[in-house]
């Protein structure tokens, strides 16, 4: 007891000569990101949301219409059925996503003498363009020469894309075909972090290989999960690439999401002012989503798992 | 009054970061072209693909003799609508740029951006009257001219595959609608899906609506509804075409998964080839699709037909839907508006005429039939400049004669319309939604 508060009053002191002698960057070293983030992030912003109140379509100068294009989309069964899409996706990409990730992780994390291998090949979707992967994964699902054509048992007629629970299965798949590798990879370096001591432990207790990762991995991997669901959800929530090039939206306007509708208003049918609208409506939503689950998650008074050690 | 005017300045700084951003690109991806905005050059903004080729040999026999140099930029394909939109307001506008005519300029011309040809046209008729006119139609826009054809013609046709037709016992493509849904119940039969369709594109799907409706109504049913007529879409003719579209869906013409399948990949051309279906609506560059996967196949299998007749129907059966052409239309600021006028004449030079001949576009020049020999696909060329020279009527594809607002709820409706999502007065209700300015 007496030797453990030695050792941290040792740390600290240490910690503050480490740090007397070097002064707090001054505002001056804040200025070039502060100013990047002002022009590209907060005044592309303020622009959206004055935008938002007008009806402009890229060639005259925009016209102040109040809230019309609040309540036209208020009035947009597309719009609300998007929110809705928007949100189902998210949580069926975090659902499917965290337990494959979470294995696979704390798999290539392990001192296996096939690991590095194996581990090389899960991430190569990793190092792919979403957009590539999914090109490559609509020409695998043709219904007509692709995997769906010889196997009638599991695909029946192939007409993957032209179901709505069809399509959301593929936007799912192929987000976790091409997710989970980012996740494996954040919880490999979790885990790898886990003190060996904790492991030895159980070991002597006479914890088996299931025991160790219900009561000390998963435990132990708590903020680890935190991090990699909220970028789950952000990614979720802005999905736009693979429903652009697989589904278009479609069938009809079964995967419109926010975001693709976000973009067939700007730039196909250059409605700049409703899309601005749907824009705002998202961030409000993601903020929304991205509070809940910080408070759910008790992110903002994460306590460490390094306590007792 | 004070929040308008600030939003004002905010949205010009705005559009001039954006503006800046694109000068970017654009100077990236012309081949060494200068600024617009320095003295004695025109800007010629064009669609960037393959066809490029004959657009940069014209404009440097335009530079040869003219002491206004013209300079070629190109912005890639897909984006090409979406750019052009965002600057040709700004001072980065090209002088000229491509089009397809109908609602893609007609914002442009509420907006006063373009000049009308009429005064090209007086000094030199034949910049109007070396142009088939049903194209050339297409880009009058309330009586004025506003662009002047500049590649190929393309219109929609019925393809075939002829050993596939051969082998079920059809003799030849259908003349009426009935031989096509006899057709159908014998190709069904077989197990052969009738009709290849590229459903997950949606614009495939949209040409059956523009014949069907041409064959039913006449050309006059869609002009109007353009026009703002919105009880043209709830008219008898309008039910009597949709009816004959549930038909065919109903015959199981074109299979059950249409919907996963697009043209653009490659996915319904593969399955009039392969020989899984036996017909596929489709523009002509079919023809080059096919050709570039298979020329065996596009030699010798492919077969192609007009679009059967409607008997008792309103349409001529001579009546054609597609891509007219593409334009050149020109901005009201540009500077030099002669030079200008210059390069449109070369639009049907024998040179122009020629250079497109030889990459497969079929300019609808009316010098065009004498250089038809030359052409990459002599026999080909030659039955479609008949049929659009002898077209009463050819109706620009809707979603090009719609303005762009209009184009993806169309897009949506058809699509629902061939799953069931959307019965005939869900159809009607939808269209008579769309924005028609």
């Amino acid at each position: 007891m007496s030797a453990l508060s030695i050792a941290t009053r040792t740390g600290r002191a240490r910690a503050r000569r480490s740090g007397a002698g070097a002064t707090r960057p001054g505002i001056a070293w804040a200025a070039p990101a502060t100013l990047f983030f002002l022009l590209f992030a907060i005044v592309p912003l303020v622009m959206v949301l004055v935008l938002s109140f007008t009806n402009w379509n890229g060639l005259s100068s925009p016209q102040f219409n109040g809230f019309a294009n609040f309540s036209k989309l208020l009035d947009d069964p597309v719009m609300r059925q998007s929110i809705g899409l928007t949100l189902l996706l998210t949580a069926l990409g975090v659902l499917t996503q965290t337990p494959i990730s979470l294995l696979l992780g704390v798999w290539a994390a392990g001192p296996q003498r096939n690991r590095a291998v194996l581990s090389a090949v899960f991430f190569i979707p990793l190092l792919l363009s979403a957009t590539a992967v999914s090109v490559v994964w609509r020409a695998i699902l043709d219904p007509n020469f692709g995997l769906p054509a010889q196997m009638h048992w599991l695909f029946g007629n192939g007409n993957l894309l032209g179901s709505q629970s069809g399509s959301i299965g593929v936007l799912t798949f192929v987000g976790l075909w091409q997710y989970a590798p980012m996740h494996a990879l954040i919880y490999q370096g979790g885990a790898r972090a886990i003190p060996e001591v904790l492991y030895q432990a159980a070991a002597i207790d006479g914890a088996g290989r299931f025991r160790q990762f219900f009561h000390i991995t998963l435990p132990q991997l708590r903020t680890t999960m935190v991090t990699s669901v909220i970028l789950m959800v952000v990614g979720g929530l802005t999905t736009f690439d693979t429903v652009l090039i697989l589904t278009q939206g479609g069938p009809g306007t079964d995967t419109t999401v926010t975001a693709y509708y976000m973009y067939e208003q700007a730039f196909q049918s250059f409605n700049y002012g409703e899309a601005s609208a749907i824009a705002l409506v998202l961030v409000v939503v993601a903020t929304l989503v991205s509070l809940i689950v910080v408070r759910l998650s008790g992110y903002g008074s994460m306590r460490s798992e390094m306590e007792g050690l | 009054m004070k929040r308008r005017a600030s939003s004002r300045v905010l949205m010009s700084t705005g559009c001039a970061a954006l503006a800046l951003g694109l000068t970017f690109g654009l100077t990236a991806c012309s081949s060494g072209g200068t600024s617009s905005s320095s003295s004695g050059t025109i800007t010629v903004l064009v669609y960037g693909d393959t066809g490029n080729t004959v657009e940069k040999q014209i404009i440097d026999t335009f530079n040869k003799t003219s002491k206004v140099k013209a300079v070629m930029q190109t912005i890639p394909g897909a984006e090409y609508q979406a750019k052009l939109n965002t600057i040709i307001n700004t001072s980065q506008a090209p002088d000229i740029f491509f089009n397809w005519g109908g609602g893609s300029i007609a914002p442009y011309v509420k907006a006063n951006l373009l000049l009308p040809l009429d005064s090209f046209i007086k000094q030199d008729p034949a910049l109007k009257s070396s142009f088939l006119p049903s194209v050339f139609n297409t880009a009058v826009i309330n009586g004025t001219s506003y662009g002047i054809p500049m590649r190929g013609t393309q219109p929609v046709l019925l393809f075939n595959n002829k050993s596939v037709l051969a082998k079920a016992g059809i003799s030849g493509a259908p003349a009426t609608w009935a031989d096509l849904l006899a057709d159908v119940r014998i190709l069904k039969a077989k197990g052969i899906t009738p009709i290849a369709l590229g459903g997950g594109d949606q614009w495939p799907t949209l040409m059956w609506f523009e014949y069907l409706y041409d064959r039913v109504a006449g050309p006059t049913l869609f002009q109007d509804a353009l026009n703002g007529d919105k009880s043209a879409w709830a008219s008898p003719d309008s039910q009597t075409a949709l009816s004959m579209i549930k038909q065919l869906i109903d015959a199981g013409a074109f299979g059950s998964n249409f919907d996963s399948v697009k043209f653009t990949d490659g996915g319904s051309p593969a399955l009039l080839a392969s020989g899984k279906a036996a017909f596929e609506l489709m523009g002509s560059w079919e023809y080059s699709t096919q050709n570039s996967a298979d020329p065996a196949f596009a030699k010798d299998g492919l077969g192609y037909s007009a679009f059967p007749s409607v008997p008792g129907g309103k349409g001529n059966p001579a009546d054609l839907v597609g891509n007219t052409n593409n334009f050149y239309s020109v901005l009201k600021k540009s500077k030099y508006p002669q030079a200008d006028a210059d390069l449109l004449k070369l639009m049907y030079s024998s040179e122009f005429v020629q250079a497109q001949l030889g990459i497969g576009n079929l300019p609808t020049t009316t010098n065009t039939p004498q250089y038809l020999s030359t052409a990459a696909s002599p026999a080909y060329d030659e039955y479609q400049y008949n049929l659009v020279k002898s077209a009463p009527s050819f109706q620009l594809s809707w979603d090009q004669a719609y303005p762009p607002a209009a184009t993806d709820p169309m897009h949506t409706a058809v699509a629902e319309f061939f799953d069931g999502k959307l019965d005939a007065n869900g159809f009607i209700q939808a269209m008579q939604n769309l924005p028609t300015s």
